[in-house]
């Protein structure tokens, strides 16, 4: 984690004074504000919508917030590991679309048991067929889980006569206990992510995820498991977004076909506001935690203020904070790494 | 150090990608119902084009706000909300979101509003949203036919009455939902297969451009063209029929795959005149007249396509009316009176031939 130190003080920028300890005040501060950026975004977002936005600041307005976030919060969550190693997986959007297909499935075929562990068992092969590929043949994340986008939206129209098969998780099935109501999709997520954040900075797993973010070379030296590590974290990352599309099927109740386009995009997003460096090596599961709500109540205020406007005036505005966050992000993010 | 700037390229070049690819899922998530160029929501208050109703089911399913279970409100004094579900850069949904505004505005109701880009989560997200702004009552343009569940319970738990427009979602009338509007979409189909009968008198093989799966209109579309096909023109002869997500990039590469496969197909039914305008792009570009040696023929009556009528470029163009508005607060106000409004209000929808086209772009009629 601490390969960033600066290795002369002959950079571009000249106000950047490099002392002994090879950290400057200026780099402490910026390094606390890049790593929490999005938990301080995220506060100053709130208290404003609460202070300016009429009705924003109400209980069923979060709960509404929150659990329409919850299961896609976890494909942030599996993208932070993935991010973490330097690497990027596209396919979760797809993967939660075909869990939730699966599940579905599952619950109207098989019972239970079987729309809980089709989704997971599916997914964690597919993940591990990913990591593989990553890892071990050394090709690169982005195409390969471009392919795995693709290959599951794929296996998904396959299964399911192009897309118009929907599904139906029979009334009564048990399947449906997992997503129902406000508070169990809500706490699901929150556990999720207090585990993940356990396993990231509490296990010999999650340190050795900083180190091949930081440097791959260095971590081999170090001896630690690169490749297993590598094909491991896309194992979680898949396996993640197949448990996430599994739980979403059971509060909708179906398997929807069409569902997940673009959600990776939106899970990236969330990570990399949350402070997490996309080249990998430094970043933290409450910063995305952050990201993911940080968006989740700029959507929710777009909705508000800007749905009468048409789509074109919420894309913009969506565009725009997206544009001005990553600039933040990227402008802390130079001052920290100079020269 | 050389390794600090290369990641830094390598950032820059993922952040530029990621919103590359931000920008295109934006755009590729207008393919629904309608679409073409210029959102023309003036069409919305034009008075020849208003909505008609051509049926509202048996007598006997009524449906009040007391069978219903919901309080007795007078529509004034609350707020209602419009949960859309797809982009209004496409002008059905421009025109039908217009339409529910001006009514609104005209009846001097409150009405809050929201857009699910064609996100079935977000569309939950909305329905929530709004019901803890404190909508009273809801107007829904379902993105899915299943899939809203726990927004419609959530409505249903705090005795919000629902009413659905445009595609129908699964449940009880009156009960899940207080009913539909929306036009016959089976009927649509079979007007375009009787003008395909119409079109190919000496029979030959023709192509399907089915629209997004996973709701009721496209399967209906499909089923009711195919049926009536299958009746009453034996010479005409379906050869392919496949899925082009009512989009028209998808609609044009479809067409070329299926003018290379079938080289002697002579007639095209595209599910919306998105996939139309597309699928005629790949029959000029295969080097082939569309209104001579393909006939063409869509449905929703969108300006573009009309044009294409009027210019024999297209055979004919079956419309879905998006102004949903007049109809809709006549609905709820109907079923907060004893009256109660029908729970399946199916619309007349227009039907554009070289005939009429160019009368109905003189008069605005189109969309």
């Amino acid at each position: 984690m601490s390969t960033l130190s600066p290795t002369s003080a002959a950079g571009p920028d000249p106000a950047v004074n490099v002392d002994v300890t090879g950290e400057t005040r200026l780099e402490r501060i910026t390094g606390i504000a890049q790593q929490q950026g999005g938990l301080v975004s995220l506060v100053i977002v709130f208290v404003a919508a609460c202070a300016f936005s009429d009705g924003f600041a109400d209980w069923g307005n979060f709960q509404s917030i929150l659990v329409g976030n919850a299961y896609t919060s976890l494909l942030a969550l599996g993208m932070t590991f993935v991010i973490l190693t330097g690497g990027i997986d596209l396919s979760v959007g797809s993967m939660f679309a075909l869990g939730g297909v699966l599940a579905a499935w599952g619950a109207g075929h098989g019972g239970v048991l079987v729309a809980i562990l089709l989704p997971l068992v599916v997914a964690a092969l597919f993940g591990l067929l990913q990591g593989t590929l990553i890892a071990k043949a050394r090709l690169a994340p982005f195409i390969v889980t471009l392919a795995g986008m693709l290959f599951a939206r794929g296996l998904l129209q396959a299964i399911s006569a192009e897309g118009t098969d929907t599904y139906l998780v029979p009334k009564g099935s048990a399947f449906l206990w997992l997503g129902d109501g406000t508070w169990r999709p809500i706490l699901t997520a929150v556990i999720l992510f207090v585990l993940g954040g356990i396993l990231l900075m509490r296990t010999r797993f999650g340190q050795a995820l900083f180190a091949i973010g930081g440097s791959e070379n260095a971590a081999l030296l170090m001896g630690l498991p690169v490749a297993r590590t590598k094909v491991l974290v896309y194992v979680l990352s898949a396996t993640i977004a197949g448990a996430a599309g599994m739980l979403n099927a059971s509060r909708l109740q179906s398997g929807v076909t069409n569902i997940g386009v673009g959600y990776e995009l939106t899970a990236i997003a969330a990570v990399i506001i949350g402070g997490t460096l996309l080249t990998g090596g430094a970043g933290s599961i409450l910063g995305t935690a952050a990201g993911v709500l940080l968006l989740a109540v700029i959507q929710n205020l777009i909705g508000v203020h800007l749905s009468q406007y048409g789509s074109s005036a919420s894309d913009l505005a969506n565009g725009l904070f997206l544009a001005v966050v990553v600039l933040i992000q990227t402008t802390l993010t130079r001052v920290r790494r100079l020269p | 150090m050389a390794l600090t700037s290369k990641r830094r390229t390598a950032s820059v070049v993922v952040v530029a990608g990621t919103a590359l690819a931000l920008a295109l899922t934006g755009c590729s998530k207008s393919a629904d119902d309608s679409g073409g160029s210029s959102p023309t929501g003036g069409a919305a208050g034009n008075s020849a084009a208003a909505q008609q109703v051509q049926s509202t089911g048996s007598s006997g399913d009524s449906c009040t706000y007391t069978t219903y279970g919901a309080d007795k409100i007078d529509l004034k004094n609350v707020t209602v909300g419009f949960s859309q579900s797809e982009s209004t850069s496409n002008p059905f949904r421009a025109t039908e979101t217009q339409s529910i505004t001006d009514e609104a505005k005209a009846q001097g109701i409150k009405l809050i509003q929201r857009n699910a880009n064609a996100n079935v989560q977000q569309q939950n997200t909305d329905i929530q949203d709004m019901i803890a702004q404190g909508a009273k009552v809801l107007i829904v343009a379902p993105e899915n036919s299943d899939g809203l569940a726990p927004a419609f319970a959530q409505a249903k738990a705090k005795k919000i009455p629902i009413l659905t427009i445009d595609r129908t979602v699964n449940g009880s009338a009156c009960s899940d939902f207080i009913g539909f509007i929306g036009s016959d979409f089976a009927g649509q189909a079979k007007i375009a297969a009787q003008d395909m009968a119409k079109a190919l008198p000496d029979g030959g093989n023709i192509a399907i451009l089915q629209g997004t799966s996973g709701n009721n209109v496209a399967e209906a579309r499909t089923d009711g063209f195919t049926k009536e096909i299958a009746a009453s023109s034996p010479n005409l002869k379906v050869v392919a029929s496949q899925t082009a997500n009512f989009d028209q990039a998808t609609g044009q590469k479809v067409m070329e795959q299926i003018l290379q496969s079938n080289p002697d197909i002579k007639g095209v039914y595209a599910e919306n005149d998105t996939m139309a305008l597309g699928a005629i792009q790949a029959i000029k570009a295969a080097g082939k007249t569309p209104g001579k040696d393909i006939q063409v023929i869509g449905i929703d009556g969108t300006e573009d396509a009309v044009k294409d009528v009027a210019a024999g470029v297209m055979f004919s163009d079956v419309e879905t009316n998006p102004r949903f508005g007049p109809l809709a607060f006549q609905a709820l106000t109907d079923f907060y009176s004893d009256k109660g409004t029908p729970t399946n209000i199916i619309i007349a929808d227009h039907h554009f031939t070289k005939d009429n086209a160019q009368e109905a772009l003189d008069n605005g009629d189109v969309y």
